[in-house]
């Protein structure tokens, strides 16, 4: 039979394709040395994933190559060749059709057993791999916190973890659903308001490892990614060292010493740079804490946001939320004008700072040049890692050093400079003799302790309420002893 | 013949007019009706189409700033909500309207008012949330609106109460298309037709306007949750007053799966009709085909929150839900078997109809591969919201339902107008959109896995997704010139008009029986049904011992010869449905025909834009609300008043 003898061959070719480019897809598809490449598993977690994504695809491929190489035979084969010509009018083969229902049942329970045993494998924290290493993740418009509340850090869009030890993660989200995705360590977990999510993962080599938010989350979805430090645990730890080391205070009129100054005044409403401070840890949680109560209550009018935190900006790799590397220049367009690096960040679209005609930074080119200066040079410094806990309180007669102490330990320098000018709340420059005239009947001493203790007892005209946090650890002493510090900024 | 003895005033005269813009402003007639769906969503069908083209323009390259990122979110919330509400969805009304009454003998559907009712209800609802775009508000919280982004705080503009508001008034326009279409093919069938003799296309048709009724007041519901949360402070989603946003995507997967169902369903079935025509051989396995469909529908509501591996469910719901959706892949397998069981031993004819039958097959097979990878939730957990998930369900519903659609439009075309569509320009079509389809979606696998995510208006040039962006890109705009060859071939046909004949493919169910088009009444006689497929046997007499031979005894007695006095029951026997439309006896006033039909109204289109305007009052002005509300009390008193014949 010739005429079916070529047909047969025609088909085998098209089999043949079929296997071709089945085979080229997987080749393209396995490009490990992307960033983003799920075929390059660099952990348990995502190792698993692969796994099974590659099991499912070989079946996958044999049906495919059985359908579609049935089909294109069947047409081949059975094309009209006579007019009239009536084929055998067949209803069907109960036998056959039985047949074709169990070999897929057969064929999905081979993979629904895999697949529910990888779920519980991935559900559960490796017992023998070391101390898991806890994280709370935080999914921001439009970008990522980091908490580790073991070690009392607070960073932002860079996670920095240990190779071969458990990470734990505590997946949350400040305002809409995000999904935390680090597609050679883990699949992605979304981070949903009010519905903490947990998991976990383990890098087992070291590297830097892209993460991006999977979850459409508003305008600036697209700019959402995050980088993962893995290293060894002595350079982890070396890391951990370095967050709880406090910044060289800069010498006095240098450009960094003028480029915080300007922070102070305008950026330090929304950006920590201080978490190594011994109340950092705290301090920061409730920042922004208040940042967002503060946007949220005026339906996001406010110019206080949700901001990354800074401490140490230096050691990372990247600004913007992982969109672009960290240098003096990319720093430069991104304060000058956000939106060209990250459309729609609320930086650009909330902060005093930007309130300009044209929406730019209403800073001069020399005061954005000192900014840059300072924030590059936000590194742990020559001190080491003690940092300068305010003393215990000895008693007797208010103490204005350890008032100084406390006004840095509890972040006031974010809202209150010591000059005349505004940053958030007045400036404290002569404080108390104006405190002294305010209220009919009340002494300085009194005003200014009532101030602290219940921040709305008296709002100065000009100055929003519900801005200054209710510092519940302070005791009476320290507030002797900040009011004695307040007396000596004249 | 007036029914009730209340008259009320009559504020416009009754339409008449048998030709002309206002004879289909007062259409009641399923074929019209079918037509005008038909239009009107390939018109959404263009527009979701230069949508879609706008957005792979801006992903054709890394970093490219051809739109905002705002108009990038409301351009693919837009396809996503218009490709599903206004193309597929409709598009399967069309030929709801066009063909159930041709394929089961009735001369229109049991309401035929309610028919053109929800007709008007989905023009308003496309054109009010298409009307977003005029006022620069288009919808941005995506296709699925996830909460709480598409509360105010984040979404302050009008873009989701727009999408929220429209997709109430569309759901209104489906309940009642699905109602209208069950009672019509429970009650309307011609005698001798079991429901084991219906043809496919009628019993997807069932199954999927059961499911219409049962999934669109889940959306409902939440839509109206959302829309309160928007418009008047409720917090049934906003997190921030406790809200659960996990409940919406409960709310909305609970809805949303059933419905990838209703959109495909439609195409199986229709590809159902097209294979044993094309291939001269009954559906390979008919009940085996039934009763698949009605196992996808039903465990269709056991699989949604596999939309939902990545919420943190748990492992006990995340492997649940992973072995419901494996199950489900068996009688959609079952489906595809069947049908290379009917192209087998067949005599194929490869026309353009077969051509996109055949492409249905093959192109929804890859989807359904996809999905099943899905389906292993570890898996899934690298490729949820990535290109690989629009890879997939673009294979499944482009592949899959727009492929299905297309060969359908080949098939009936010549019944619903007259003439055929040229096959030279069909197959022009069917080649450039195969290749289109497959340029553009076939890459998006490997950069989905390659962790591209979706809805990024831009991405960065150094994770190697920049080809296959590009090659996407390339094929969309071939996709968009099959459309455009598409509408030159409807173009040149329609110059020519050469008549088809009442059965140009050699057909095998009732419509092919009757003249194309068909005349306003569809049946002179009420056919009398012997056989599934009863037009082929009767056609082919000859062939009934072979068929039955391997059937069993049923339907008439073996070599029962066609004679077409005896084809067509008298029409005695036509049904007297409640509103009367099938009432016997002669009657000349009614087109000469001597059959009587339900007469034009206007009231389905006051109630429906009554309906819509209040619901667009909502979020504008309130007196909008009033004259809606005037609208809707006008249309229903006057629909209730109104006899079905004066």
């Amino acid at each position: 039979m010739p005429p079916l003898r070529s047909v047969t061959g025609r088909t085998r070719a098209t089999l043949l394709l079929c296997l071709l480019a089945a085979g080229l897809a997987v080749l393209a598809a396995c490009t490990p040395s992307h960033d983003q490449s799920t075929f390059d598993p660099a952990g348990p977690i995502a190792a698993r994933q692969a796994d099974l994504f590659i099991f499912i695809f070989w079946l996958a491929v044999a049906v495919f190559i059985l359908v579609e190489g049935g089909l294109i035979y069947a047409v081949i084969k059975y094309r009209k060749r006579r007019d009239g010509e009536m084929p055998k009018q067949v209803h069907g083969n109960t036998r056959l059709e039985i047949t074709w229902t169990i070999i897929p049942a057969f064929i999905l329970l081979a993979i629904a057993i895999p697949t529910v045993k990888a779920i519980y494998e991935n559900d559960a924290v490796p017992q023998d791999r070391g101390e898991p290493l806890e994280v709370i993740a935080i999914g921001h418009q439009w970008w990522f916190e980091f908490r580790y509340p073991g070690l009392e850090i607070v960073t932002a869009n860079q996670l920095h973890i240990p190779t071969g030890r458990p990470v734990v993660v505590t997946l949350q989200s400040e305002d809409v659903i995000h999904s935390f995705w680090i597609p050679k360590l883990a699949g992605k977990l979304d981070m949903v308001p009010l519905n903490d999510n947990h998991f976990w993962f383990l890098a087992d080599r070291p590297g830097m490892f892209y993460g991006q938010c999977a979850e459409f989350c508003g305008i600036a979805h697209a700019h959402m990614r995050f980088r993962v430090v893995a290293a060894p645990e002595e350079e982890f730890r070396e890391w951990v060292t370095d967050m709880r080391t406090p910044v060289d205070a800069p010498e006095p009129d240098s450009p960094e010493a003028k480029g915080r100054t300007t922070f102070l005044a305008n950026c330090s409403m929304c950006h920590t740079v201080d978490s190594y401070l011994a109340n950092g840890y705290p301090t920061e949680i409730a920042a922004q804490d208040r940042r967002w109560n503060t946007w949220v209550e005026s339906e996001g009018d406010s110019p206080i946001v949700s901001g990354p935190n800074l401490t140490h900006l230096s050691l990372r790799s990247t600004l913007a939320a992982g969109v672009q590397d960290l240098s003096e220049e990319n720093l430069r367009t991104w304060l000058r004008n956000p939106g060209s690096i990250k459309p729609g960040t609320r930086m650009q679209v909330n902060a005093q700072v930007y309130a300009t005609e044209d929406n730019r930074i209403g800073l001069t080119d020399e005061e954005v040049d000192n900014l840059i200066v300072y924030l590059m040079s936000l590194e742990p410094g020559e001190g080491g890692p003690t940092v300068s806990v305010p003393p215990p309180d000895a008693g007797g007669e208010p103490n204005a050093a350890r008032g100084e102490a406390l006004f840095a330990a509890n972040g006031c320098s974010g809202c209150h400079s010591l000059g005349e000018d505004t940053i958030i709340g007045p400036g404290f420059k002569g404080v108390v003799s104006r405190a002294g005239t305010r209220v009919t009947g009340v002494s300085a001493e009194d005003y200014l302790s009532e101030s602290i203790r219940s921040p709305s007892a008296f709002v100065v005209e000009g100055f929003s309420d519900g801005l200054m946090p209710i510092l519940s650890t302070l005791s009476d002493a320290d507030v002797a002893d900040l009011i004695e510090y307040l007396k000596t900024i004249e | 013949m007036t029914t009730g003895t209340i008259t009320i005033p009559r504020i416009v005269p009754r339409p008449t007019s048998e030709t002309g813009i206002w004879s289909w402003i007062g259409t009641v007639d399923h074929k019209r009706i079918g037509t005008l769906y038909f239009f009107t969503s390939i018109f959404w069908f263009l527009t979701a189409g230069v949508e879609a083209l706008l957005m792979r323009l801006q992903l054709s390259r890394p970093e490219a700033e051809m739109v905002s990122p705002e108009v990038f979110n409301q351009l693919f919330t837009m396809h996503g909500t218009v490709m599903v509400f206004l193309v597929v969805m409709p598009l399967s009304a069309a030929f709801f309207n066009w063909l159930i009454p041709l394929q089961i003998g009735a001369r229109d559907v049991a309401f035929p008012r309610l028919n053109a009712f929800s007709y008007w209800l989905f023009l308003f609802g496309s054109v009010l949330l298409n009307v977003s775009w005029l006022v620069g508000d288009a919808p941005n919280g995506g296709w699925f609106g996830y909460a709480p982004n598409s509360e105010n705080l984040y979404n302050p503009s009008n873009g989701m109460t727009f999408w929220v508001l429209s997709l109430g008034v569309l759901g209104i326009a489906s309940i009642a298309a699905g109602l209208n279409f069950i009672i019509t093919i429970i009650n309307l069938r011609a005698p001798g037709m079991t429901m084991f003799k219906m043809p496919v296309f009628t019993w997807m048709t069932l199954i999927t306007s059961v499911l219409i009724v049962l999934a669109l007041p889940v959306l409902a519901v939440a839509g109206i949750q959302l829309q309160t949360d928007r418009l008047f402070g409720t917090t049934f989603y906003d997190p921030v007053a406790g809200g659960d946003p996990v409940l919406w995507q409960h709310m909305f997967w609970l809805f949303g799966h059933p419905e990838v169902y209703i959109l495909i369903l439609p195409a199986m079935g229709i590809v159902s009709e097209i294979l044993p025509v094309f291939s001269r051989k009954p559906l390979f396995g008919y009940p085996f085909v039934i009763f698949a469909g009605i196992v996808i529908a039903f465990m269709g509501w056991f699989v949604w929150s596999h939309h939902m591996f990545t919420v943190g469910l748990g492992p006990a719901a995340n492997s649940a839900f992973a072995v419901s959706t494996m199950a489900i892949a068996i009688p959609t397998g079952v489906k595809v078997f069947n049908w290379m069981g009917t192209a087998w031993g067949g005599s194929i004819r490869l026309t353009t109809p077969m051509l996109f039958a055949l492409g249905f097959i093959a192109m929804f097979t890859v989807g359904g591969l996809s999905g099943v990878m899905h389906s292993s939730a570890p898996s899934d957990a690298q490729q949820q919201d990535t290109y690989f998930v629009v890879a997939h369900f673009h294979y499944v519903l482009f592949g899959g339902a727009i492929l299905g659609i297309f060969g359908g439009i080949y098939m009936w075309w010549p019944k619903i107008f007259g003439w055929k569509l040229s096959e030279g320009w069909g197959k022009l079509n069917f080649w450039l959109m195969l290749i289109g389809f497959n340029l553009t979606f076939f890459p998006m696998h490997w950069i989905g896995m390659d962790g591209m995510p979706r809805r990024i208006y831009t991405y960065p040039a150094d994770q190697g997704w920049n080809g296959a962006n590009m090659a996407a890109t390339i094929g969309g705009f071939v996709i968009a010139v099959s459309v455009l060859v598409w509408v030159i071939n409807v173009y040149l046909s329609w110059r020519r008009r050469d008549p088809a004949g009442d059965d140009p493919w050699d057909g095998r169910t009732l419509e092919w029986s009757i003249p194309s088009p068909p005349p306003h009444y569809n049946f002179a006689k009420i056919p009398q049904v012997e056989h599934l497929d009863d037009f082929w046997f009767k056609k082919h007499p000859e062939l009934i011992a072979e068929f039955e031979g391997h059937h069993g005894p049923r339907g008439a007695p073996e070599g029962a010869q066609f004679d077409d006095d005896d084809y067509y029951e008298d029409e005695v026997h036509a049904e007297d449905d409640e509103t009367g439309s099938y009432a016997h006896g002669a009657d000349d006033s009614h087109g000469g025909h001597g059959i009587h039909l339900p007469d034009m109204s206007y009231y389905p289109l006051v109630l429906a834009a009554g309906i819509t305007l209040a619901m667009a009052g909502l979020f504008t002005e309130y007196w909008v609300v009033g004259i809606g509300g005037g609208l809707i009390a006008w249309g229903m008193l006057g629909w209730s008043f109104e006899p079905v014949n004066d």
